[in-house]
């Protein structure tokens, strides 16, 4: 691993944009076959410094070398062509393309002119073999699951021969089995000499795959170390400039109270027999590997995919939501696991964006800064949940994910709903903010309502749950209790009951 | 003249859009009242208005769609049914002007909430949607006259695009259709920026899936902006039909006028942003200009021309500065 | 290896299948009111090949339609290119048949360069595709009709045999129409350039970052559409001897075009759908057109069931769709 001359250096970058000075004087570097993580606050400048690498930004100032001769990327195909891949956190699939079509985006083979669809076929396939994946060359892009589309855009960065690749939040819609998969294939990649950048927040697997790490804060470089002198402790440190300790917020304070909701027998197309109770004041964590239904439970629950058969209670009213409105309606609220496409209004305004729902049941010919929807109601609430902006008329996009997301919770809590569904409540926001949303979070429970909490992030589940429960194949597999160990929640998503000891349904 | 741009362009985004354009506006009507003084003077300006005005309502009505995120092309063949259908059904006898005109507005009403419903129902985009419905109802209008449309229409049908007050003070003229447009323009403000609805539709256009999840009744909303994009073009045509003949190609084109008025005050195609103060300054812009070329002796035809320029022009700017903006 | 990675392969591409059914569709629709009215004989050779005839106009600029919408964009300039192109060949050839080489030859030219305009303005100044097409039509038309008010020039016999020639029973224009088809669809599927055109329509952004020039590839685009618009002048100016400035106004191809291009299975977001789709909507227009001959429906009703029918056929894919659709 620790070889000669440096496969990448990005030496005193500097860039700037109209409203922030996004990195200060950066400088990273990376050794051949290294797994480099890069790792800081959202705003910290990870992706603007990754986007300056991969040739879709220019920086104000500095420079790029690669194995020690300068460059400079006016366009990302001059990265690419340099042998710089990025796998961005969005995934840029192309949904009505096929696999190959993919893969080869950019860098089509053609014989005598015309595109090779043959040996596109054929080296796709041998790629994603490569990668440990059966998906068929012809499959349509968009019918994958999120976690195939992730591999095709693997296969995509390595169908050049990328000599650096860059993964922005590679696990953020992985499963733990996909997830470790990922990282089994990361040392794999660097065994064979593949420089990798390992942009991500999880401390876990930053620890279990790094050689070494960069910390950026407020656009500067703040910390670099090899991964064995920098515990998890210590990036966090040096990330936020506050312990771990009080990271998660304590338990609920009393005992939980009556049901807020109450599920019996439910079923639609993907879920089978859901029984579960929400108690006011509890917190319930929903684990479970990729595909195990605890998105679609979210859903349902809010209306949006609804169940066809069963019961549900909301606080011992028996209601049967087969819209989101309806649901809103019945005092069920839903924070969406994707914010940016089903949350946002993005143009508009915070206050705007805070009062959406409202407006959507107020009078049609009414004034839409009537109370409760008035700017001083407004702005208290967003204020009580710490959205940091320089004024609540800016627009949703200018914030960072955190704030959006308080944003976002804001809105669901003008009409105090019974329940709260969140899913994924801390994906892609900062440490700083995530800590925020938890206390959000317990506050809200303890005031007599009932938090079901979706999550893929298990500490998270660990941390906060008052109760856990794990979903296996659209059904409730398993109940844990509160603080129960990462292995046994594991071992029941995966279908090992007996070595979790657990309760089973 | 350097210090007072940049001073402005350091105002709140939404303020500056609204004021370039007005102040765009009277740029182009300064430069006309140089080339032609009669329009500096209170009838000039009245007249002014009152040509403006059909326009300016047709904008007043196609802002609201496209802030939801579409576009009605049906407006202008809506424009012609109104004149040809005005002078079928009140066949020259005044008293049948006031049931015509309700039944010119039923029609209306009909139009906006099928397009609505095609848009909001069928998922069809609402290019082909009104598209489609342009086709149709120009077919209608055709068929309705015979090809053939009957020459003119009652007297008091004409009040509303040709009455003119005399001896008003101030402005010595007041034309009716400038109080039509003033109406109008209240009601459209008042639609969009001061209502619970008008905020559905700026959340409507920036992400309806968003909406839907809150709570918010998307095809309600949509078939609510439809329908007020077609009370508005009949009103413009109730106007039109005073300002000249009955002919079959009143409403040519002016669907296309209409969006380009509310692009160039402002409004962003793809949805959730948008004023009517702007749309309005955009059709009194659009006027100015085609003034301005008759004013220096341009032929008719390069009125498309200078059309064509602006448009581009105007939506170049507004996409450099959202690009500056980062 | 989970079991959950295993993917059969999807059906390939579902574009098949639309266009297959609306030319299953069509014949049928043809043969059985052919039958109805007792005009057995519109289905005889004669018949058939009028059909296909009544095809080549839409056919020609819907091609490159097919091409702009594909890329994610739209072009409603091609009805004032169309007339520019008509006018420009008859006043050049002057009915001089040494003069047609140098008339093509000019027509290309200069509807490549309108169309590398338009790609210009939308990829390079981020010009909004409805916008920038909308506003170089206007100023074409401008031009055009300042500079011309009735028909100019005229077409050389020779010239004439592009509409009018025959290959046997096979009209040249028809076999021209098939072979351009036939070469884009080549184009599309075959080349670099066709993918990186489905990739910047399907998400310019994911293109973008994978290296793709998507500036060259719109501007490739746009100059396709509009050398199809200027082939369908020239065809026109041939099939009329001549060409006036309303030849592209009068036969709607901009809204016709875009019309059968998404009948025919093209996203009107562009990354899906092909040529074959294209020409089997421009099939049943024509089968429509001439059904309605056949039923004797005259000249303005058929204008209120072609814009019926435009939105039916669209509706058809579009209801089963679960987005919300502006």
């Amino acid at each position: 691993m620790e070889s000669g001359s440096l496969a990448l250096e990005m030496v005193g970058i500097t860039k700037s944009f109209p409203a922030i000075r996004a990195l200060d004087d950066v400088t990273f570097a990376c050794a051949k076959g290294e797994v480099h993580a890069l790792c800081g606050e959202n705003g910290a400048g990870k992706s603007t410094l990754m986007k300056i690498l991969a040739g879709a930004y220019q920086p104000d100032s500095g420079r790029i070398l690669l194995d020690g001769r300068a460059v400079a990327f006016s366009h990302p195909a001059a990265a690419r062509k340099a042998g710089i891949s990025v796998i961005h956190q969005e995934l840029s699939l192309l949904p009505h393309r096929s696999v190959a079509e993919n893969v080869f985006l950019g860098v089509e083979p053609t014989r005598y002119g015309v595109l090779d669809r043959a040996r596109m076929r054929v080296d796709s396939q041998r790629l994603l073999r490569r990668l440990g994946s059966s998906i068929s060359p012809h499959a349509e892009a968009g019918r994958l699951s999120i976690a195939q589309q992730q591999v095709v855009e693997i296969a995509k960065a390595l169908a050049f021969d990328a000599r650096i690749l860059v993964m922005d939040e590679p696990t953020a819609a992985l499963d733990g089995a996909e997830a470790s998969r990922l990282l089994d294939l990361v040392k794999r990649l660097s065994a064979e000499g593949v420089t990798l950048v390992y942009v991500s927040h999880r401390m876990p697997e930053i620890q279990a795959v790094a050689d070494r790490v960069t910390v950026l804060k407020d656009g500067r470089a703040v910390m670099t170390a090899p991964i064995g002198e920098a515990p998890t402790s210590r990036l966090v440190r040096a990330m936020v400039g506050r312990d771990l300790a009080d990271f998660y917020p304590s338990r609920a304070a009393k005992p939980p109270g009556a049901p807020a909701l109450t599920i019996r027998s439910a079923c639609n197309h993907r879920l089978a027999n859901i029984d579960l109770v929400v108690r006011s004041g509890e917190i319930v964590g929903v684990a479970g590997l990729e595909g195990c239904g605890k998105t679609e439970l979210g859903r349902a629950i809010a209306g949006d995919e609804p169940f066809e058969s069963g019961t549900m209670e909301i606080a011992g009213a028996i209601v049967a939501p087969r819209h989101p409105r309806a649901a809103l309606a019945a005092g069920v609220g839903r924070l969406s696991e994707d914010r940016k496409r089903e949350a946002l209004l993005m143009q508009q305004s915070l206050r705007d964006n805070a009062t959406l729902i409202q407006r959507a049941f107020a009078p049609s010919f009414g004034v839409p800064t009537a109370a409760p929807m008035g700017v001083e109601e407004t702005d208290e609430r967003l204020r009580r949940l710490d959205v940091r902006a320089a004024n609540f008329e800016q627009e949703a996009r200018q914030l960072s994910g955190g704030n959006q997301q308080k944003v976002i919770v804001a809105r669901l809590l003008a009409r105090d709903p019974a329940v709260l569904v969140f899913a994924e409540p801390t994906r892609g926001v900062d440490v700083a903010a995530k800590a925020a949303i938890y206390r959000i979070m317990r506050d809200f429970a303890d005031r007599g309502r009932g938090i079901l909490m979706i999550s893929s992030d298990l500490p998270e589940i660990v941390g906060v749950s008052d109760r856990i429960l794990i979903m296996r194949e659209g059904r409730v597999a398993g109940e844990l209790p509160g603080g129960a160990n990462e292995e046994a929640i594991m071992a029941i998503a995966v279908g090992h009951e007996e070595s979790a000891g657990a309760t089973l349904q | 003249m350097t210090l007072a741009l940049k001073a402005y362009a350091h105002r709140p985004a939404l303020a500056r859009r609204i004021n370039l354009a007005v102040v765009v506006f009277l740029a182009f009507y300064l430069v006309i009242g140089f080339l032609q003084p009669a329009y500096l003077e209170p009838a000039g300006i009245m007249n002014f208005l009152r040509r403006a005005a059909p326009l300016a309502i047709l904008a007043a009505g196609q802002v609201f769609v496209l802030v939801s995120g579409g576009f009605d092309l049906s407006v202008g063949s809506l424009v012609t049914l109104t004149v040809i259908g005005g002078s079928m059904l009140t066949a020259n006898d005044p008293s049948n002007t006031r049931w015509a005109i309700l039944a010119l507005y039923g029609i209306g009403l009909a139009v906006g909430l099928i397009n609505g419903a095609v848009v909001a129902y069928l998922r069809t985009p609402s290019i082909i949607a009104t598209l489609g419905a342009l086709l149709a109802i120009n077919g209608v209008a055709m068929t309705w006259c015979g090809g053939s449309p009957r020459g003119y229409l009652p007297e008091n049908f004409r009040m509303f695009g040709r009455f003119v007050f005399h001896d008003v003070p101030f402005v010595k003229i007041f034309p009716v259709a400038i109080l039509v447009l003033a109406v109008v323009a209240a009601l459209a403000w008042w639609g969009l920026h001061g209502t619970v609805f008008g905020r559905r539709v700026f959340a409507v256009g920036d992400n309806p899936r968003a909406a839907q999840l809150a709570g918010v009744r998307v095809d309600l909303t949509r078939i609510g902006v439809f329908v007020i994009s077609a009370l508005a073009a009949v009103t413009a045509g109730i106007l039109l039909g005073g300002f000249g003949g009955v002919s079959v190609d009143v409403g040519a084109g002016l669907e296309l006028q209409a969006i380009a008025a509310c692009v160039v005050g402002g409004v962003q195609l793809m949805g959730g942003r948008g004023t009517v103060v702007g749309a309005i300054a955009g059709a009194l812009i659009m006027t100015a200009l085609f003034t301005l070329l008759i004013l220096l002796g341009w032929p008719q035809p390069l009125k498309d021309t200078a059309q064509g320029l602006i448009l581009i022009i105007a939506v170049a700017f507004g996409a450099w500065r959202r690009r500056r903006a980062g | 290896m989970s079991s959950a990675e295993a993917v059969a392969p999807a059906p390939r591409r579902r574009g098949v299948n639309p266009p297959v059914i609306l030319l299953v569709g069509s014949v049928a629709l043809y043969v059985s009111v052919a039958l109805a009215t007792g005009q057995p004989m519109m289905l005889h050779l004669d018949g058939i090949v009028g059909l296909l005839q009544r095809m080549v106009g839409l056919g020609l600029v819907a091609i490159g339609q097919t091409f702009a919408i594909l890329v994610g964009s739209i072009d409603l300039s091609v009805a004032n290119l169309i007339s520019v192109a008509a006018v420009l060949a008859s006043y050049i050839m002057q009915g001089r048949p040494d003069m047609m080489a140098p008339a093509v030859a000019a027509v290309l030219a200069i509807s490549a360069i309108v169309g590398a305009i338009n790609g210009a303005l939308i990829s390079r100044l981020e010009v909004n595709p409805l916008i920038a097409t909308l506003g170089v039509g206007l100023f074409l038309q401008g031009i055009l009709s300042a500079s011309f008010t009735n028909f100019a020039g005229s077409v050389p016999k020779e010239f004439q045999a592009v509409a009018y020639g025959t290959f046997g029973a096979a009209p040249y224009s028809v076999i021209g129409l098939f072979v351009l088809a036939f070469l884009a669809w080549l184009l599309l599927r075959a080349t670099k350039f066709g993918a990186h055109l489905y990739a910047v329509g399907g998400n310019s952004e994911g293109a973008r970052l994978a290296g793709i020039r998507t500036d060259r590839v719109m501007i490739g685009a746009h100059t396709l559409c509009s050398l199809c618009a200027g082939l369908t002048g020239l065809y026109l100016a041939s099939r009329l001897r001549s060409g006036a400035p309303w030849v592209g106004r009068d036969g709607v191809y901009d809204l016709e075009s875009i019309a059968v291009v998404v009948i025919g299975g093209t996203l009107l977001a562009g990354g899906r759908g092909g040529v074959w789709g294209t020409l089997a909507g421009v099939l049943l227009f024509a089968v429509l057109d001439a059904s309605f001959n056949m039923l004797g429906v005259s000249a303005y009703p058929k204008l209120v069931l072609r814009g019926l029918i435009v939105i039916a056929a669209v509706a058809v894919y579009t209801v089963r769709s679960k987005e919300l659709t502006a």
